[in-house]
């Protein structure tokens, strides 16, 4: 589920920079995605089964 | 006879064994095993037969070391040293048990030394060969693995053969999120960056309700290499339209430089040196989605810049900058009666140049040289000074 909200967050994101709503570059892409990312193996990690 | 592992060391106390007076058809005594001795042995042996030895000792085919030696012989020599070492401290298998003792103990020493003082270079050399490949392909099957135990929750555990599969299937996918990046950052940057970005919506709303109903993990990287792909060249300002190639402008008058110097990718030239430019300010606008953007100026024109560039660099005269993001504003004012261009470049991956002629920009022979002028060498935007 937090893969998929992240996801979406992405893509959410992209579709704001094409709109011209948001000037994407990389000072904001760097930390959105690392924190993506480290959402989804945080996520990955807690729910796999012990 | 065959013993039981189909090896010869395995027979010997059979043969040696007193069995007189016991009736073989009833019982059969287990003769006790002799600790296994790494030697030099004579049977099937080629040269000093170390690798002979090597296979009844670890119970393989003495094929596996001939085939490891001569790979690293020919891998800067070292298979050639270590078989002579090796030729020198394993004993023969007629010798005794004991280890070597006294004179002959410290000649082998003193031989194993002196081996190794001749030959450190070829040993450093396949050394670094061998790691050379080796990490890498660590690196590899690591990473394989690491995205196969993401995918599907298998973890490393398991055999080699287990382990080797999932490393193949892991990087199976990472070459598919690879082929999907590229094909992501290539619709992106000729202007599908909604449709992507949609496609990308759509991944996480299924990954989304995948959580409720069927988990897709195997839908997470893929979406991910997408997203990731598509925000690069959306954070670069990369632009493909214009074309592929390199573009030389030379405009002969001011009113040729209305209309925006645009291309995908290679090196766009826009020389003003013979273009009859009026005074006051002068606009121009260039862009380029990867590559070189060179713009050359007369000596008596001002130049205010205004530049961005997603990934490299800008120089502009003894000014440089470079990395990501980098934004370049630069607007000093020309003394009267001079031309003053107005440049507004944007690069996605590439490089921003600035000068008087093209030998003042090829002095340092490369794109994305990040360091500074060199010395005796210091251009200046010499149409700004009175």
């Amino acid at each position: 589920m937090v893969a998929g909200a992240a996801v979406v967050a992405l893509g959410v994101l992209l579709l704001l920079d094409a709109g011209g709503t948001l000037d994407l570059h990389f000072g904001v892409l760097g930390p959105v995605v690392c924190a993506a990312l480290g959402a989804i193996l945080l996520a990955s990690g807690l729910s796999r089964p012990r | 006879m065959t013993s039981p592992r189909g090896h010869s060391q395995w027979e010997k106390p059979l043969h040696r064994g007193n069995l007189s007076g016991v009736n073989e058809t009833t019982t059969q005594q287990i003769p006790p095993q002799e600790p296994r001795r790494l030697v030099r042995v004579k049977e099937g042996r080629v040269l000093g037969g170390v690798a002979a030895g090597l296979g009844r000792y670890f119970n393989l085919d003495p094929i596996i070391f001939r085939i490891g030696a001569i790979v690293l012989v020919l891998v800067g020599g070292a298979g050639l040293i270590a078989y002579l070492a090796a030729w020198l401290l394993i004993p023969d298998e007629d010798a005794p048990g004991e280890p070597a003792a006294g004179r002959n103990r410290w000649l082998v020493i003193a031989g194993v030394v002196l081996l190794l003082c001749v030959s450190w270079p070829f040993l450093l050399g396949g050394g670094l060969l061998v790691a050379g490949l080796v990490i890498p392909l660590a690196v590899l099957v690591v990473a394989g693995v690491l995205v196969w135990w993401f995918v599907s929750g298998e973890g490393p555990a398991g055999n080699a053969g287990e382990v080797a599969r999932r490393a193949a299937l892991g990087l199976l996918i990472l070459f598919v999120c690879g082929l999907i990046a590229i094909g992501g950052a290539w619709a992106a940057a000729a202007g599908g960056e909604t449709v992507v970005a949609i496609i990308v919506i759509v991944a996480g709303a299924a990954i989304l309700a995948g959580a409720f109903i069927r988990p897709v993990r195997w839908l997470i990287l893929p979406a991910v290499a997408l997203a990731l792909a598509a925000g690069t060249v959306s954070a670069a300002g990369l632009d493909l339209h214009g074309g592929v190639g390199d573009r030389d402008y030379r405009p002969a008058t001011a009113a040729e430089l209305d209309d925006e110097f645009q291309l995908g990718v290679g090196q766009l030239v826009v020389d003003l040196r013979q273009t009859d430019l009026p005074r006051g300010d002068v606009p121009l606008k260039v862009r380029l989605g990867i590559g070189e953007t060179r713009v050359l100026v007369p000596r008596n024109v001002c130049v205010a810049t205004d530049a961005q560039v997603g990934i490299g660099e800008v120089r502009t005269f003894d000014r440089h900058s470079g990395g990501l993001d980098v934004d370049v504003q630069d607007r000093p004012d020309a003394p009267p009666a001079r031309t003053r261009l107005l440049l507004d470049a944007n690069v996605g991956i590439g490089a921003l140049r600035i000068g008087h002629s093209n030998a003042d920009l090829d002095y340092a022979g490369a794109n994305f040289d990040f360091g500074p002028h060199p010395p005796g060498l210091v251009e200046q935007n010499s149409g700004c000074v009175a």
